[in-house]
């Protein structure tokens, strides 16, 4: 053994690494006929004093700057953080063949369904997966009250508690009182918190108490309220998908229909759709308490009552392949068959009954948030925020509810109207002077033609808000919020008493790093770059071209394309694809790069940001999206055609 | 360096801006630290903080466990600090002290020479594995090279500084 080697396994040794038992021993034989070495040693632990005392520089804490700076981003401007679907696997299910999928099903739902032999949906699964959403849409307009009560079974939550057993019990009054009470009946082996949680939503006012997440068995409680409550915010979590899942089944690519059986003696049909898209039926997992965790493409089956569209019985089942495998290893969960539910609720009781007054009762709280929405008369409207607000009997067919006045540094109204579980929420004001349009809606947006002439632009569903549609009129911008479906909104939009004008520039043109964005037409951005500008033909289901950006970085045009679902944005997110003049790829900037074959063409894909970048006849392509896997980003790179 | 609770980390990635705040919290610190050495300017760590953090949450998604959560997120910290070098053209090669540190000034003039005396290269590991404590494999996920590199670049790190700080003797 020479120096050279000695000393990289002394460095090595200094740090941690194993050698084998041969190298010790030879390192040691020489170390100690080698003052040379040992000093080299001794120095190496010298230098890590220095080192580990040293770098103890007062860090700043950024914690609420971070916090801000991700509070904005969780706004729907930006690309947003998703996980996609896969897109082949939706399509597995009901290719299977009629007895195989009968033997499934009825393995799955096991004693649930009482009678009535699983059949087929007698229509296609994607009308029927339209029917579902149609229905549910209807039945929400005219729900008024409701109440019932499920036994949840949970599994695997730790080694020591591989199954608990907790109630769930629901409250509705319509337009806006909710109530979801969980009562955990765990016999735990050791001193645990039970996760005993409640919920209340009574208008103006929110009240959520349960225990903290924390990482011991035993967790302080806490109570939170919020009051001065923004009509059907959506900042903290509201119940409303255990009633009717209008979020989770509100767009009908999303959805497989499984078929029909009977649950509760009722008529019902099973849809399923992937842990991800289907959060709204688990509010109760970001109230507090502790819960295992969920993959985002688990299944989640849910039995729906085929009368009233109520959910009779959901259950999630693992999701299969080497990349679940993977992260249920990180979280110490065993092997989890994907034929065996790991969380179920179901009802024991579902009633149209009205719940007592009480029951929505808030009860006094030391720590209260005012979220600013102060409620006022609509006579009184004028005059607190110095115009006269478009303010309808009505909108979407939905009635005027509560009139409110936001404490903001913008002076503007937001009238809601409700009608059962169904909302719309009208916000104006007379001074934006935003860079983009008025209400959570982004330059991105998808600008839609109004019937009866103007323009809107128009955001899918997120999991932070329904689907929203901004109009920018002479000397006014107003915003509409809904949980209705898009058709429907865009109709009530197109009724309100203003004509919605195009983005003006101050909004199109941003200057972004040294370059000029400018939003454009599909056709502008065509005639402007000496390249052929293709769209791709494999989107994801419901996708498609929300807006176009000419680049102009002082050296020729670049184009940017946005693609998006046009229903609810939950689940994929944003795709990019920028395309520019280049013969070569730009420099790596990413350690974490790998070459990939893009349909013939040299490409590189950047997992950090899901990025595939190629060059194809002389024109550089960037394709992203933060949701999707390369697999996918490949399809639809290899999809784009020339003539669009 | 230790990873986060798993729960901690489910919800963040379920979006919980709770649990992605006690992520912050609890790593704020060492990717401040770390970005610091990459910038030399405070503003600067402070800004490469920000948003390595921002990234961290848009891409926790995907985030899928074949490295350590730190691991995972030094890298993101060394990118966001590569593009502001790269945007503001700067690198800075000379270590320079860090005002308000604590320790011994003699130590302290000491490892900075040494750290003036290996490239960037070899810094880097050097940084992650002493002052971070991270493995051999951590270091190797967060500069994406293989754990052999990072072993001899260990091995060349000391040397060199060890042969910088004993040219420093000879020279008094």
């Amino acid at each position: 053994m020479n120096h050279e080697q000695a000393e990289r396994l002394l460095s090595a040794r200094i740090d941690g690494e194993r050698l084998s038992s041969r190298s010790t021993a030879e390192l040691e034989h020489h170390l100690d006929s080698c003052a040379e070495c040992r000093a080299f040693e001794r120095g190496a632990y010298r230098l890590r004093e220095a080192a580990r005392f040293e770098v103890a520089p007062a860090v700043p804490d950024l914690v609420d700057e971070v916090m801000a700076a991700v509070g904005t981003q969780t706004r729907p401007t930006g690309l947003r953080v998703v996980r996609p679907m896969r897109l082949p696997r939706r399509r597995v299910l009901p290719r299977l063949a009629p007895l195989a999928a009968a033997l499934l099903v009825g393995v799955l739902i096991g004693s649930l369904v009482v009678g009535g032999p699983w059949q087929r949906s007698e229509t296609g699964s994607a009308l029927a997966a339209a029917e579902v959403a149609d229905g549910i849409s209807a039945a929400a307009v005219n729900l008024d009250a409701y109440r019932a009560t499920f036994d949840v079974t949970e599994r695997n939550l730790s080694p020591e508690v591989p199954e608990r057993d907790l109630t769930m019990r629901v409250w509705f009054r319509a337009p806006e009182r909710f109530r979801l009470d969980v009562a955990d009946h765990t016999d735990y082996p050791s001193r645990t918190t039970p996760t005993d949680l409640r919920l209340v939503v009574d208008g103006s006012r929110w009240y959520a108490a349960g225990p903290s997440a924390c990482p011991s068995a035993v967790c302080p409680q806490r109570e939170s309220v919020v009051r001065n409550r923004l009509p059907f915010s959506t900042d903290a979590p509201i119940p409303a998908d255990l009633v009717l899942p209008i979020s989770t089944l509100s767009d009908p690519d999303r959805v497989t229909v499984l078929g029909r059986g009977t649950v509760l003696g009722r008529p019902a049909v099973e849809v399923e759709v992937p842990f991800e898209r289907a959060k709204p039926l688990f509010p109760f997992l970001s109230i507090g308490g502790d819960w295992r965790p969920f993959f985002p493409n688990d299944r989640v089956r849910i039995w729906l009552d085929e009368r009233n569209w109520f959910p009779l019985r959901w259950a999630v089942y693992p999701a299969t392949g080497a990349e679940r495998d993977a992260w249920a290893l990180r979280f110490g969960l065993p092997e989890e068959p994907s034929l065996r539910p790991v969380f179920t609720v179901s009802a024991r009781n579902v009633s149209t009954r009205p719940p007592a007054a009480g029951v929505f009762r808030i009860p006094a709280s030391a720590s209260t948030r005012d979220q600013g929405g102060r409620t006022v008369g609509l006579s009184d409207l004028a005059g607190d925020v110095g115009f006269d607000p478009v303010a309808p009997a009505e909108v979407g067919g939905l009635e005027r509810y509560r009139v409110v006045v936001p404490t903001d540094e913008t002076a503007r109204s937001l009238i809601a109207y409700a009608d059962g579980l169904a909302f719309v929420t009208l916000g104006e004001t007379r001074t934006w002077s935003g860079d983009a349009p008025f209400g959570p809606v982004g330059v991105q947006a998808e600008e839609v033609p109004l019937a009866g002439g103007g323009v809107a632009y128009y955001e899918p569903s997120t999991d932070e808000h329904g689907r929203r549609v901004s109009i920018h009129a002479a000397g006014t911008d107003l915003y509409l919020e809904s949980n209705l479906q898009r058709s429907a909104l865009l109709a009530a939009a197109a009724a309100l008493p203003v004509q919605g004008l195009p983005m003006p520039d101050a909004w199109r043109i941003h200057e972004v790093g040294g370059a000029t964005v400018e939003r454009v037409s599909l056709e502008t951005a065509r005639d402007a770059v000496p390249f052929p500008v293709g769209l791709p033909r494999a989107l994801p289901d419901g996708f498609g071209l929300a807006s176009v950006e000419l680049v102009d970085a002082g050296y020729g045009n670049a184009v940017t394309l946005y693609f998006r679902d046009v229903d609810a944005d939950a689940g994929i997110g944003t795709i990019r694809l920028h395309l520019e003049a280049a013969q070569t790829l730009p420099p790596a900037t990413s350690a974490d790069q790998s070459s990939v074959d893009v349909d013939g063409a040299n490409g590189r894909f950047t997992p950090d940001r899901s990025e595939l970048e190629w060059i194809r006849s002389g024109v550089y392509h960037s394709l992203d999206a933060p949701g999707l896997e390369l697999p996918e980003l490949v399809a639809i790179a290899a999809s784009i055609g020339t003539n669009g | 360096m230790n990873d986060p609770d798993p729960r901690t980390l489910v919800r963040a990635r379920e979006g919980d801006l709770g649990a992605f705040e006690d992520l912050v919290r609890l790593y704020q610190g060492d990717v401040w630290r770390f970005a610091y050495h990459f910038t030399r300017d405070r503003a600067l760590a402070d800004d490469v903080t920000q948003e390595a953090f921002l990234r961290a949450f848009r891409f926790l998604r995907t985030y899928r466990g074949d490295s350590k959560f730190s691991s995972w997120l030094f890298r993101i910290t060394r990118n966001c600090a590569m593009d502001q070098i790269r945007a503001r053209n700067v690198y800075v090669e000379r270590v320079t002290p860090i005002a308000g540190s604590v320790a011994d000034p003699q130590a302290r003039v000491e490892l900075h020479a040494a750290l003036d005396a290996v490239s960037p290269e070899h810094r880097e590991p050097f940084l992650l594995v002493e002052v971070f404590g991270l493995s051999y494999q951590e270091a190797a996920d967060v500069l994406g090279v293989r754990v052999g590199t990072i072993k001899s670049r260990m091995h060349r790190a000391r040397r060199a500084m060890m042969d910088a700080l004993a040219l420093e003797e000879e020279a008094r």
